[in-house]
């Protein structure tokens, strides 16, 4: 980072946009100045509420001029530190950018500010019969702006893909100051590079999306959820492939049992199987007719013969649908006190044995006092591998530690041709590793490009690239 | 003892339900179809009662098209002995329903009967009360807690100033709330055996509990959309639209 104005950046920003929201105020600097990660303080110099595209305008042309450094922020559910700002950066928060601009039933499009929520997305599709397919776990406070920042995925990429595969079209401000308006909610264009899918999943590091029009779908046919007791890992995948040729599956989840244990003691939930088991995997499916619950069984049964399949669940309404959901969505919050070091992994599905098997050798060797938490979205090839930190250790000697750790577990991830990250994105938290995820060219090639649309380096400096 | 459980099929609670254009009716194409809650909750209960020992059999009783067959086998899995349909292509109202009952209580001589305080499609809240007149035995309705006795129960009820504690005697009519239990997940390998448990079926007519009462329904409706708030600047704005409504 070489000169950026720190100091003295407010009173430039209050100079330039005498309208804008500047604030200053330990409390927020604190509140915005980090995302979900914990391994860095905040320490921002200020935070800028912006409420229109014409005072983001302002405010990056000053930014530009001036060299402030600018933390993109959205609902701050972030797990790499792409939101956190810890250098004195000027934070740039979408909270008062709320507005549902355009809702066209024809397109079947939502035209969204970028600080709109996600859950409010899946509302408002709800309410015109429609329906918004990204969901996870911090849809209540996740911003859509932060969504295309990430190409957030979550638990029905299976059925649905990922956030790139919603977005209509998207309107950005780049480091030059220039607004763009790629691709308008067209189905179709082909008239060269599609500069929206450029914008998706670049973290913040190009620009600043300001709003986006998102595709809604159908409704979904009426679901069941499954949630089962797995033999091990080498019959994870066995299942998924028995219930992915017999049923609509909609999501195909997992977690270890030391997952279920920590989510039933953070969310005070009953045991959901009589048996133990080793693994779980929750299941869920169209179900329109009581054919496909027969045939769920008849697969349930097959899995069963196989020893592939301990026991088993189903839903039998919808709130019981969402009660087995908590098993899954309520991980995550219920180590996160500890708090844990995040792993992201993916690999291609026909893989995912083979690396299960490889991760678990390597864990056992290189982390044995450490406690593991696994669980993910293993029909998408996506394990989160979340190293819980002992209560008595450093928080910085933890991290070192886990530094370790992911050098190892990220060249195994590589040399099966896997990604160190699937979803949460590189940020802060995973930079020093791109090089196991793309070659030296590629990366030239994206600082090129981080060049183009943000010539001074304005935006995010220090993640990703 | 035995102990009768009834199950309505109705569409889902969480499903957002749409009224047909034509007024005639809610649609259910499509739409997912469920226990009714309160039902779920009751055959939760006679469930605990017949595993803490205290009866013997559990029946569930829907009165119904077949496709109500799909909940019965559901109530099944979740752990009831057997099942009975009283097959009808009718719509009826509560005292019809309440007559059907009567007429398997008098086969089967329950020691109690389980029902859900209300349905959630018609929210009538009346087959209980009016099942236990017809059938002459004590009713507890909204019950939060039920404890067995010799001969007897004490039901918690749930009552506009608070909890009311009732004695009945046995056999009787309970009628259950939301707080009393959390109904169970199915276990895959019941819903197996369930489908080898017996269900039978009795026409309605079998049972000649006379004509439907003199009630029809004649039309749905949505209820009326509310208009569309607006966001004002300041408390100036806020008095003077006010004003323009005439409401201040
Ligand atoms: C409990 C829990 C469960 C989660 N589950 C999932 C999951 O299943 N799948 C998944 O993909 N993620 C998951 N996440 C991660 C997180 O919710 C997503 O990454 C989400 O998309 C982040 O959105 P946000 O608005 O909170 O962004 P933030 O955390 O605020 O920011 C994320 C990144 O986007 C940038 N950014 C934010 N807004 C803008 C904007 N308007 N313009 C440009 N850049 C911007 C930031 O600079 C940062 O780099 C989970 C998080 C939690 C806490």
């Amino acid at each position: 980072m070489v000169n950026f104005k720190t100091s003295g950046a407010t009173d430039a920003l209050r100079r330039a946009c005498p309208e804008l929201r500047l604030v200053t105020e330990a409390g927020v600097l604190a509140s915005h100045g980090r995302d979900w990660t914990r391994f860095r303080e905040p320490a921002p110099c200020a935070v800028a509420f912006p409420k229109s595209v014409q005072q983001v305008c302002e405010l990056v042309a000053c930014a530009s001029a001036e060299r402030i450094p600018l933390v993109p922020s959205g609902g701050r559910t972030g797990l790499s530190g792409g939101a956190v700002a810890a250098h004195g950066e000027v934070v740039v928060s979408f909270d008062r950018m709320r507005r549902v601009l355009d809702f066209d039933p024809i397109d079947r499009t939502v035209t969204v500010e970028a600080g709109v929520v996600t859950a409010a997305v899946q509302e408002l599709a709800r309410t015109r019969n429609l329906y918004y397919p990204v969901s996870f776990a911090s849809e209540g406070s996740s911003q859509i702006g932060g969504n295309v920042a990430t190409n957030a995925g979550g638990i029905r990429v299976l059925r649905y893909g990922l956030t790139r595969e919603q977005v209509a079209g998207l309107k950005v401000v780049t480091g030059r100051g220039e607004v763009l308006e790629c691709n308008r909610g067209l189905v179709k264009n082909a008239s060269g590079y599609d500069l929206r899918h450029l914008f998706i999943g670049s973290e913040g590091t190009l620009g600043l999306v300001v709003e986006a029009t998102l595709r809604l779908t159908d409704p979904p046919l009426p679901s069941k959820v499954m949630l089962l007791g797995v033999g091990g890992m080498d019959a994870l995948m066995n299942v998924f492939d028995t219930l992915r040729a017999d049923l609509a599956l909609t999501a195909f989840e997992f977690f270890t049992d030391r997952a279920l244990h920590y989510v039933r003691a953070g969310l005070g939930l009953p045991k959901p199987l009589d048996t133990a088991c080793p693994l779980y995997v929750i299941a869920e499916f169209d179900c329109p007719t009581g054919a496909e619950e027969d045939r769920a069984m008849a697969s349930f049964e097959r899995c069963v013969q196989q020893n592939w399949l301990l026991d088993g669940v189903i839903s039998q309404n919808d709130r019981q649908v969402a009660e087995l959901w908590r098993y899954r969505e309520g991980i995550s919050e219920s180590i996160s006190h500890f708090p844990p070091y995040k792993n992201d992994l993916s690999v291609t599905i026909s893989r995912v044995p083979e690396f299960l098997q490889r991760m678990d050798e390597l864990v056992d060797e290189i982390c044995p006092d450490f406690e593991v938490v696994w669980y993910g979205h293993i029909g998408d090839g996506n394990l989160h591998m979340n190293i819980l930190k002992p209560g008595a250790m450093e928080l910085s000697e933890f991290e070192s530690r886990s530094h370790e750790i992911s050098e190892k577990t990220y060249a195994l991830t590589q040399s099966i041709g896997g990604s160190i990250s699937a979803e949460h994105g590189i940020g802060l938290l995973k930079r020093p590793w791109l090089n196991r995820a793309h070659s030296a060219a590629e990366i030239e090639m994206m600082q090129g490009i981080k060049n183009v649309f943000d010539p001074a380096g304005i935006f995010n400096p220090g993640k990703l690239l | 003892m035995k102990i009768l459980v009834g199950i309505k099929r109705v569409v889902d609670y969480n499903v957002r339900v749409r009224v047909l254009p034509d007024g005639s009716g809610v649609d259910t194409d499509g739409v997912k179809m469920s226990v009714n809650p309160f039902d779920e909750i009751a055959l939760e209960e006679a469930l605990r009662i017949k595993e803490a020992g205290k009866a013997e059999e559990v029946i569930v009783v829907s009165v119904g098209g077949d496709e109500c067959q799909q909940q019965l086998r559901t109530g099944l899995a979740m752990g009831a002995d057997r099942a009975i349909q009283v097959k009808t292509g009718e719509s009826l109202q509560p005292l019809s329903v309440a007559r059907a009952f009567l007429k398997i209580i008098e086969r089967e001589q329950p020691g109690l009967v389980i029902l859900g305080k209300q349905a959630i499609d018609d929210d009538n809240s009346q087959t209980g009360q009016m099942l236990a007149a017809l059938w002459d035995r004590p009713q507890a309705t909204f019950a939060s807690k039920l404890t067995l006795s010799d001969g007897s129960a004490t039901v918690v009820r749930e009552v506009d100033i608070g909890l009311e504690t009732i004695e009945i005697d046995l056999p009787a009519v309970v009628t259950v709330d939301l707080r009393l239990n959390e109904p169970r997940f199915v276990k895959l390998p019941d819903i197996m055996k369930a489908k080898r448990k017996p269900l039978d079926v009795v026409p309605l007519e079998d049972l000649d509990v006379g004509a439907d009462s003199n009630l029809s329904v004649t039309k749905f409706a949505p209820p009326a959309q509310r208009a569309k708030g607006i966001m004002v600047e300041d408390a100036a704005q806020l008095v003077q639209e006010l004003k323009n409504r005439g409401l201040v």
